[in-house]
């Protein structure tokens, strides 16, 4: 037990500077075929999403579509040439990266300026979902892509008074033909939709504070959230697509940006507003690494599926870190 | 000249008179008198007339009975004069006179060689030579038939002979050269066509014959006293090797068969003839191993370079003809021919790196399995032996034993892997390596040498853009001192990386490395070679279609390499005691240490302290340190051997670099700044700036990482010093952020890391305020102090003029200056200021709401003085003047700032206040240079400050000490008071200037001051004192006049005018006083 006390602090692997602008937003490409490592992307609060080569810890290009605005959510497409970045322009932008072009293809018009990110669920057929925050304040849409073509709208009765939806999870469990979608909301509820029938299949009060980001393990049928608050809180789905709050965590600080479960589904890492980010054991949530370095709010974490986690922040910096390496 | 005779029937009638005569008697006279005459015949008549010429000397040389020894030799001289101007066309007249020339050396009836005289040798022998030489045509091939071989046979002897024993070096030459002529080597041009197969053979076969006697007698001869002259070894040589690769040849020997052929000769020639068959070559090719080898040895370390490069040749030439008959010897002579490879003379290396690069490119080795063979089996018995050699050889013994390792290695090439594959081999040859290669680490001065001036913002050594990458730190090794060793060691750890299995031999060093501290060095030094040899740098390959190491290979081996030289363990070893290392010791010796000397340079104060003091441990940091610069050295061959693909190591090993630039030991940071220009060349950046800038993204991350664990990396803030010493302007923003960690780290470690950290802020603030002059504001200043120079001097003429209107308009102006001072008018100067004004506000104007940013530059000098105020307290000394250095470069940075500067000035100014009344002298001066910065841009807030708070301190304590110094002895010189004094007499001058004191104030000062100039003050506080006066004149010229001439007044003035009153000053006696000296020059200096 002593052993780990002797460790000094762990380090980030490296840091990237220069986006000169708050980092929002954090998205790994993975090597496509051949290209050695990955490519990380980064959302600005400037409107700039640079695009990190990770073998020489520099940035390789800047795309500029957001008119100077934040640039929130990215995501790449399965095939790793096609970007999607959302900026508070109330933009969202198709890139195509492909053979070293970057320009943006399509782009769709937001309804309304809030800070949730969109989610899209894509599994390399060419048609694929996208959910992001709708026209009205409480309400989701959902378009299919590419042709941009609404599916529905997706809105809690009247009486529920969400709030605004914070964030957002599409995902589609193996058995079922339905795509589902988890939604955080402002009034600290976490609401299980089914998409294609349009209706809320759970919906659970789980923090006090509005809902700031969840991510979902499908193959454990369990998801984190956390929000402005102090707590974490663990929820399970069960065969009737019911949520359940499974646990919670206290935090020694309030306020979590973004919460990310890594691809081998073993360890989540909390982006805090403490400055720090918090590694916790998926399985049993137990506390494994408190990761200090930056000098203001955390602002989005993201994991490489070799690992490798990525924390932006209010200080302009990136920080790379090598973790518990999978085994 | 005589008339010549063309004609034979002209020539005949001058010639037989002469003739006759000499048939008749035989004289000297007589035979002189023919050769005179024969001088005046054409050759063409010669050639007609040529036996009956030749019949009176043959027939005196045939005359029965003695003869005279000049007679003979006058006769063999003019026969030999008839010989060279014509030909010999009849084989009979050939042997005939081939047998009465050699005839004359002998004793009659006898095969004895005659007791004669050397000039008779000499002349027979040249008689030989210029009769083989004319020869007619194919006559000469029917004069070599076996029938001949025993006259033939005899002639050789005898020149052997004479080669052999004769003293005279001239007869030696002779008989050599004749010896080449007669076995048909000579170089001349006009001798025979070259010889047909059947013709070779026939030669062969009869040459055979003398092969024994040829070689046993030039092997003498070329073995034997150095003292006899190159040209005779060098032509023994020549005719050695040609004899033998004729009569060896592989070619000629291959067609013949096991049967004799039968010559159709007497019997007693017979016996003499040799078969050449397979027995006969196999026995001769053991005996000529023999003497092949004593020539070797003899001949390898000739002194004469000619001699040497004949065995190069030798060898080519046997190597290239008898492979197969000579096969015995190969070996040897290969061994000769790469133990030539370095010869000294350039000469002999061309010539033998041709012949190597001709085998190569005949594959006469490699193609020839033999040879192979023969080579990888030296090289395994050389690295059996080389530790051995290398341990009990001198330098000399071991420049030969490297040199033929290196040729062996040359030679075999891609082979040499037969050999490092054998783990045996591998072991001794690395082993040997090692040995030879351990340094001499005893030398104390590198542990001593420290960087002092790190302040300096150029310290990086000049080192030109065509500085070759093999350029290395000198090093001292324990078991040579030949530079040339090291060099072949080089060499030779090169070319195994270039031939060699490099994944293989770097495990295998790597291995030797970890191993043990005594092999360390060694073993680095080694794989930075083999690296740079593997790159193919300066590797001259003999065999073109070798595959090198592809460029994936060897980053993948020089990123593993690096990776293990910069870790943790191998790159921050001890360089220093402990002691120091902890507080940046020397610093603080240097304070205890100042009372002693008074320049004191510090160098010879620390190097004095240890030795007085030697530490045990100084061998294993002089060690440390060498380990270092290895591995630096090697970071630089890496990149050239990587060239532009080494970038993307740079955000590995760049930092550890900078680390080390920024070392405080001299070796280790002019080594390291030597890599880093390396890096620069290697990897294509223009300059160093350029590398640094384009690179600081990789740097900053380092510096902000180990930052975070300062105790572990106590060096963190050199790197950012070194980036700031070395870069630009365009580098700040790119360290913005990392100057504010540092700062934050500062504030956690005050106490304990203060030195480290004030060096890197004052590095910060010296490229700040290089990077940003304050252009506009310097201008001024230089205008301003150029007009209160000029001012004052310019009105001293009218003073001195004193016309009346003069006086009227200094009234005028002094009652104007009265009023303002009193605060009545309002002047053109108020008027200029509120004009001044207006601008500003529109400027603010623009953005009403908020102030725009600071510049980032502004920002962080404002940083740094913050810093600054808690520092200057700091107990250590050199620390507070680092710090008021900074404090005054803090100021200079932000003059153009005045809204930020003046709070911070405020806040710092209880601190500096106590450096100028209650501290060292150093930081007292150091302090009045602050304020006099600070004064150029708040003069007023500062003025009132100093007069209130400094000035009265100052001059009371001035005034104190003055009749202590007054009184002492020169000792007095050496101590603290003293000292203060001189900083305090030295600081006031300039700054009373650049306050702009008024006139109270100035008074203060020159009171205080003026004891001072009296002679009986200490010469250097008088020196300090008349300067005040020289600044205070420019302040204020006519009171310091007046103050002088009170003092002592050279002259009595009377007035212009008799209606003003005569000037009474208080001191009117012309009488000396001990002011008068010092009173004299100033006032000369003040008109």
């Amino acid at each position: 037990m002593a052993a780990p006390l002797l460790l000094p602090p762990p380090d980030p692997q490296f840091v990237l500077r220069g986006t000169q602008s708050p980092v929002h937003a954090l998205h790994f490409r993975e090597g496509a075929q051949a290209q050695g490592r990955p490519l990380l992307f980064s959302g600005s609060q400037g409107g700039l999403v640079h695009i990190w080569s990770l073998q020489t810890r520099r940035a390789v290009t800047t795309l500029d579509g957001h008119g100077g605005q934040c640039v929130i959510w990215l995501q790449t497409l399965p095939q790793g040439h096609q970007l999607l970045s959302q900026g508070r322009d109330l933009r969202l932008c198709l890139w195509d990266l492909a053979e070293g072009r970057n320009t943006i293809v399509d782009s769709v018009r937001l309804e309304s300026v809030g800070f949730c990110r969109s989610a899209i669920l894509a599994e390399g057929q060419p048609r694929w979902m996208l959910a992001m925050p709708g026209k009205g304040t409480d309400e989701i849409q959902i378009l299919e892509m590419p042709s941009k073509t609404s599916v529905c709208t997706l809105k809690l009765e009247a009486d529920a008074k969400p709030g605004m939806p914070m964030c957002l999870g599409l995902w589609q469990a193996n058995c079922s033909p339905h795509p589902l979608l988890l939604a955080g909301y402002e009034d600290g509820s976490v609401a299980l939709w089914d998409v294609s029938e349009q209706k809320v299949c759970s919906r659970i009060a789980c923090h006090e504070e509005p809902v700031m980001g969840l991510d979902f393990d499908s193959q454990k049928a369990r998801g984190v959230s956390g929000s402005a608050g102090k707590v974490l809180a663990v929820w399970s789905l069960d065969g009737q697509q019911a949520l359940q709050v499974h646990r919670t965590h206290e935090l020694t600080n309030p306020g979590v940006a973004e919460v990310t479960i890594r691809p081998d589904r073993k360890i989540l890492a909390t982006a805090g507003w403490d400055h720090c980010v918090r590694v916790f054991h998926w399985q049993t949530m137990r506390p494994l690494a408190v990761l200090a370095f930056h000098s203001a709010t955390v602002q989005c974490v993201a994991f490489a599926r070799d690992g490798l986690l990525a924390a932006g922040s209010k200080d302009q910096r990136i920080s790379l870190w090598s973790l518990y390496p999978r085994t | 000249m005589m008339a010549v005779f063309d004609t034979p029937e002209e020539a005949f009638g001058v010639l037989r008179p002469v003739c006759v005569q000499l048939t008749k008697t035989q004289t000297v006279e007589n035979v002189e008198h023919l050769q005179t005459r024969l001088q005046a015949v054409s050759d063409t008549a010669l050639q007609e007339l040529q036996q009956y010429i030749l019949f009176p000397l043959r027939f005196t040389l045939k005359a029965p009975g003695p003869k005279r020894e000049c007679l003979i030799q006058s006769v063999v001289e003019c026969l030999t004069f008839v010989l060279s101007s014509t030909c010999v066309k009849e084989q009979e007249l050939l042997q005939e006179l081939f047998s009465e020339l050699s005839a004359c050396l002998y004793l009659p009836n006898s095969q004895k060689p005659a007791a004669v005289s050397e000039e008779l040798k000499l002349a027979v022998i040249q008689g030989l030579s210029t009769l083989m030489h004319s020869a007619y045509g194919d006559i000469i091939l029917t004069f070599y038939e076996p029938s001949m071989l025993p006259r033939l046979g005899f002639a050789v002897s005898l020149l052997l002979g004479l080669a052999e024993k004769e003293k005279s070096k001239q007869i030696k030459i002779a008989a050599l050269k004749c010896l080449q002529v007669l076995l048909l080597q000579c170089d001349c041009p006009d001798h025979p066509r070259s010889l047909d197969e059947l013709e070779q053979k026939q030669l062969g076969d009869l040459f055979a014959s003398f092969l024994p006697g040829i070689s046993t007698a030039l092997t003498r001869v070329i073995t034997g006293d150095f003292k006899q002259g190159h040209s005779i070894v060098l032509s023994s040589l020549k005719i050695f090797y040609r004899t033998v690769s004729f009569i060896m040849d592989d070619e000629q020997l291959q067609g013949i068969s096991k049967v004799q052929a039968k010559h159709v000769v007497e019997h007693r020639v017979a016996d003499l003839m040799v078969h050449r068959e397979a027995d006969w070559v196999k026995n001769t090719g053991d005996k000529l191993t023999i003497l092949i080898k004593k020539i070797i040895e003899c001949v390898s370390v000739h002194p004469h370079w000619k001699v040497r490069l004949g065995l190069v040749e030798l060898v080519e030439d046997l190597l290239v003809k008898c492979s197969q008959s000579l096969v015995e010897s190969a070996g040897s002579l290969l061994k000769a021919l790469v133990g030539l490879v370095n010869d000294e003379s350039p000469e002999v290396q061309t010539q033998c790196n041709k012949v190597l690069k001709h085998f190569a490119d005949q594959k006469v080795v490699v193609g020839n399995k033999a040879f192979a063979d023969i080579l990888s089996e030296s090289l395994h018995s050389l690295s059996t032996s080389l530790p051995r050699l290398m341990n009990s050889q001198d330098d000399q013994g071991k420049f030969s034993t490297l040199s033929l390792l290196l040729g062996y290695l040359k030679l075999l090439g891609p082979k040499i892997n037969f050999v490092l594959n054998s783990v045996a081999h591998l072991q001794r040859l690395s082993k040997a390596l090692i040995q030879v290669l351990e340094l001499d680490v005893a030398d104390i001065k590198i542990v001593e040498e420290r960087h002092w001036n790190s302040d300096d913002l150029n310290t990086s050594p000049k080192t030109s853009a065509a500085q070759p990458w093999k350029h290395i730190q000198r090093r001292y090794f324990r078991f040579f001192t030949d530079e040339r060793v090291f060099l072949l060691l080089r060499q030779v750890c090169q070319l195994l990386g270039y031939y060699g299995n490099l994944y293989l031999l770097v495990d295998h060093f790597m291995e030797l490395y970890h191993e043990s501290v005594v092999y360390r060095k060694q073993a680095a030094m080694i794989l930075n070679e083999l690296v740079a040899g593997a790159a193919g740098l300066e590797v001259e390959d003999l065999h073109e279609k070798h595959i090198k190491t592809s460029p994936e290979e060897l980053r993948e081996i020089v990123t593993s390499i690096l990776e293990e030289y910069t870790s943790q363990e191998n790159w921050y070893l001890v360089t220093r005691i402990e002691a120091e290392e902890m507080g940046d010791d020397p610093m603080r010796k240097q304070s205890d240490l100042q009372a002693i000397t008074s320049d004191g340079h510090t160098c010879q104060l620390t190097s004095f302290l240890a030795f007085s003091k030697p530490s045990p441990t100084i061998c294993s940091m002089n060690s440390n340190i060498w380990q270092i610069c290895i591995q630096l050295e090697g970071i630089g061959q890496f990149a050239y051997a990587l060239g532009k693909d080494f970038r993307l190591l740079l955000m590995s090993a760049l930092y550890p670099v900078l680390e080390k630039a920024g070392d405080q030991t001299l070796l280790i940071s002019q080594v390291a700044t030597g890599t880093m220009m390396d890096i620069c060349h290697a990897c294509g950046y223009d300059s160093l700036q350029h590398l640094i800038n384009q690179n600081s993204d990789y740097l900053v991350n380092g510096i902000s990482l180990n930052l975070r664990h300062l105790a572990l990396h106590p060096h963190t803030p050199k790197v950012l010093e070194v980036m700031l010493r070395n870069s630009d302007a365009n580098l700040l923003p790119l360290v913005v952020d990392v100057v504010q960690d540092v700062l934050a780290t500062l504030d956690q470690f005050y106490d304990k890391r203060a030195a480290s950290f004030v060096s890197v802020l004052h590095a910060l603030l010296a490229a700040l305020a290089q990077w940003f002059p304050d252009t506009g504001n310097v201008g001024q200043l230089q205008e301003r102090s150029l007009g209160e120079e000029r001012s004052p001097l310019h009105q001293k003429p009218a003073t001195v003029e004193n016309t009346a209107e003069d006086i009227e308009r200094f009234l005028l102006n002094y009652l104007k200056e009265k009023d303002v001072a009193a605060g009545n008018v309002l002047d053109f100067d108020n008027e200029e200021e509120e004009l001044s004004v207006p601008p500003k506000v529109e400027e603010n104007g623009l953005h009403p709401d908020a102030e725009p940013p600071l510049p980032v530059h502004i920002q962080i000098a404002m940083d740094v003085m913050e810093r600054c105020i808690h520092l200057l307290s700091d107990k250590n000394l050199q620390i507070r003047l680092k710090v008021l250095d900074v404090l005054d470069l803090c100021v200079a940075v932000l003059q153009s700032h005045k809204n930020q500067l003046l709070p911070l000035a405020h806040r710092v100014w209880p601190s500096l206040v106590h450096r100028l009344t209650h501290d060292d002298p150093l930081a007292v001066l150091r302090a009045f240079k602050v304020l006099r910065t600070l004064g150029g841009e708040c003069g007023d807030f500062l003025r009132s400050r100093f007069c209130k708070d400094v000035l009265p301190k100052l001059a009371g304590s001035l005034l104190s000490q003055a009749p202590v110094s007054a009184r002492a002895g020169s000792v007095y010189s050496h101590t603290l008071a003293f000292k203060l004094q001189l900083a305090v007499l030295q600081g006031l001058g300039p700054l009373c200037e650049r306050l702009d004191l008024g006139e109270g104030d100035l008074n203060k000062v020159a009171d205080a001051c003026l004891i001072y100039l009296s002679t009986k003050q200490p010469v250097k506080l008088q020196e300090a004192a008349r300067s005040v006066f020289l600044h205070l004149m420019k302040v204020d010229p006519d009171s310091t006049w007046l103050l002088l001439n009170e003092l002592y007044c050279p002259v009595q003035f009377t007035p212009p005018h008799p209606s003003l009153h005569p000037v009474h000053l208080r001191e009117t006696s012309r009488q000396q006083n001990p002011y008068t000296a010092n009173v004299l020059y100033l006032l000369k200096e003040l008109q």
